[in-house]
């Protein structure tokens, strides 16, 4: 029997189905990834004068800056949604208000290797990865012109990816992005209300309650959050409260590593390699309400579309509900490092 | 220089590509639908629960048919109950989801309908408005439209849309009632009154007009060949604001729905009416002007692009062509 659930961050309705008459991981379409073009990929090593030049690069051997010899690599998109030069240039055009499209808009290529998937590396391969995107969130913060810092990823075509060698993409916003304020509202409110943390007590409810747990390591937490908007939507939220992933040290590092592995993993198994996107949510630039906030990591399989209704609304139809999606991620087989 | 631009009524932010746009000929729906010919359909001869009909005058049988769809999770044959769930919030699934099955022959796009049928359409949503309004559990209504699988739709190939009651209002909707307020309260002025006379005299984000109807494509357009229609009469519900105008409404709809098909190769669309929630329900301090500040529209979406991870995780979007291209495009559609 479905029912409405109301998200208690930002308040969003969603309509998510009963554990009894939940879709199951082999209702949803299956999609085939075919790898094809490895012999033209600008992203592959021995290609590297084909992009722009690297802004950063982990080079385990010490090699040359846009030669071959590295690990993971980033570079400017060669085609930005956003230019770097200039300045915003904000002005009205009637009742409208617009500026020019400054920010910035970087590649991070995570593997040299063309076969290999984010999931199919290993937990330090993907620590390196991790570091990149700290490294390049705390280098775009001295922009003065920006206020935050989006990472996110596209895999499969389906999920909006245009190139198949393995990535992710980091976006420098003038602005705090609308979804991203929602929730700073939503947990500052929830704050003013109970003096704690919102997520915080997501937390330590999803632990009492059990069911909803994907896995667990000593810093962090992988759980279907009891208000999805997808299928199989699945969170990665640091154990302690923590706003600051710029700042995540070793140790938490390669916790993240292997819990993001491992959750993309069972994702992988479970509903046959889905494409999928995962963003961070940070806090913005200079954000003086750090212990209202806390960062996670929302992982998004592309099982379902989104249909006018919930375009029109924001009011999801969810036809698995979250503790039988995580029971099915709970129970896939992996080889847990 | 790729543009930023602000939503005027929910203050969403967009990237509109200019450089990198591409031209509208270049889009193309990439899951292009095909339609199941080998089953019967089940909107041909349907079997499910009738709501309501809507008949002919000389022969007496249906135009137009509501039907209670088996696979729904709402309905209004439960008790409405809210509960708590440690800190989650929780209501049953009380609500109303309805199919409307637009003709009684095999068409599967709106498009190929003629405006006097279209018209028994605007017309069944009316009727059917108008009785989910009594009950009084139930908070928004909306009518829409999933066409073709990109949009969310089976591939059956019989042209119909959906209507959905819920006892809450749903985000989105409150964000546009929320933003309509604000600038009614600043200006004393509508907003969307205000957008329309402002398109109207710029003329490049215009498509067509008719005569109680403007199309536009929205100056903060979050998808390529987004559409907006705005009545030309300041009206805050559609159920009471489109009386007397079925007829010219159907008639925007279908030039719209036939630039669509004939201009970008029948791609699949999703359109969403958006009226007043409930006002009798709604009429508590918090929504008090809104006769005065909203303005029911009809939004369209062609699923020509795909949302990827940015979009979903920040709200942002980026269109991968200005409003003003998609404008003159379907402005030139030879019709």
């Amino acid at each position: 029997m479905g029912e409405l659930r109301r998200d208690p961050i930002i308040g969003q309705w969603v309509i998510v189905a009963g554990k009894d008459d939940s879709l199951k991981p082999e209702d949803y379409p299956k999609e085939k990834h075919v790898v094809e073009h490895a012999a033209i990929c600008q992203f592959c090593p021995g290609r590297e004068n084909q992009t722009p030049p690297e802004v950063d690069a982990i080079r385990p051997g010490g090699s040359r800056a846009n030669s071959s010899g590295w690990w993971s690599r980033v570079i400017p998109n060669k085609f930005p949604a956003l230019k770097i030069e200039g300045n915003l240039g904000k002005r009205g055009d009637g009742i409208y208000d617009l500026s020019n499209g400054i920010g910035a808009h970087e590649v991070l290529i995570e593997t040299s290797d063309h076969y290999k998937q984010l999931a199919d590396l290993a937990p330090e391969e993907i620590a390196n990865v991790i570091k990149l995107a700290q490294n390049r969130s705390l280098s775009l913060a001295k922009d003065k012109r920006f206020r935050y810092v989006m990472i996110f990823k596209n895999y499969g075509e389906s999920a909006g990816a245009s190139v198949e060698h393995s990535h992710s993409q980091i976006i420098a916003l003038p602005m705090v992005p609308k979804t991203v304020v929602a929730e700073l509202e939503g947990a500052k409110n929830y704050f003013g209300y109970r003096g704690r943390c919102v997520y915080c007590d997501i937390i330590q409810q999803e632990i009492e309650d059990e069911e909803r747990i994907v896995t667990q390591n000593e810093h962090f937490i992988a759980f279907c959050p009891y208000v999805p908007r997808y299928p199989f939507e699945s969170w990665i939220v640091p154990k302690e409260h923590n706003s600051r992933f710029c700042l995540l040290n070793d140790p938490e590092r390669f916790s993240l590593a292997s819990i993001l592995k491992e959750t993309l993993m069972r994702i992988k198994i479970i509903l046959s390699d889905p494409s999928y996107n995962f963003y961070l949510h940070v806090t913005p630039l200079n954000y003086k309400d750090e212990e209202t906030y806390h960062w996670h990591i929302e992982i998004i399989p592309k099982l379902s579309r989104v249909t006018g209704h919930e375009w029109g609304t924001g009011f999801y139809v969810v036809h698995t509900c979250a503790s039988v999606a995580a029971g099915f991620l709970r129970d896939a087989s992996v080889a847990v490092s | 220089m790729p543009e930023l631009r602000k939503d005027p009524v929910v203050g969403r932010w967009v990237i509109i590509a200019t450089e990198r746009a591409r031209r509208p000929g270049n889009f193309l729906d990439q899951e292009r639908t095909i339609f199941d010919q080998t089953s019967l359909c089940p909107f041909c001869d349907n079997k499910d629960f009738e709501i309501y009909k809507l008949k002919g005058d000389k022969d007496g049988k249906w135009k137009v048919k509501v039907v209670l769809n088996g696979t729904t999770i709402l309905s209004t044959n439960e008790k409405f109950k809210r509960r708590g769930d440690g800190i989650y919030d929780v209501i049953n699934r009380y609500g109303a989801q309805e199919v409307v099955i637009e003709t009684p022959k095999h068409i599967a796009n709106m498009a190929d309908l003629d405006i006097k049928q279209i018209k028994l359409v605007i017309q069944t949503y009316v009727a059917r408005f108008k009785d989910l309004e009594k009950d009084t559990k139930l908070q928004y209504i909306m009518a829409y439209k999933n066409y073709g699988w990109a949009a969310g739709s089976r591939p059956i190939g019989h042209s119909r849309s959906q209507i959905i009651a819920t006892s809450v209002n749903p985000l989105r909707v409150k964000e546009k009632l929320i933003g309509a307020k604000r600038h009614y309260e600043y200006r004393e002025r509508c907003i969307y009154c205000d957008i329309l006379r402002q398109e109207l005299e710029y003329k490049k984000r215009l498509i067509t007009q008719t005569e109680h109807f403007v199309a536009i494509a929205p100056f903060a357009s979050r998808f390529p060949f987004e559409v907006l229609i705005i009545p030309r009469k300041h009206h805050c519900d559609f159920a009471e604001g489109v009386i007397g105008q079925e007829e010219d409404f159907a008639r925007m709809l279908k030039d719209i729905l036939l630039r669509f098909k004939i201009g970008l190769n029948d791609p699949a669309y999703n359109y969403v009416i958006h009226t007043a929630p409930f006002r009798q329900k709604n009429k508590g301090p918090k929504w008090k002007t809104i006769e005065e500040d909203y303005h029911w529209h009809v939004e369209i979406r062609s699923r020509l692009a795909r949302d990827a991870g940015f979009e979903k995780g920040s709200g942002f979007y980026i269109c991968a062509i200005p409003p003003e291209d998609t404008a003159e495009f379907l402005r030139e559609v030879d019709l």
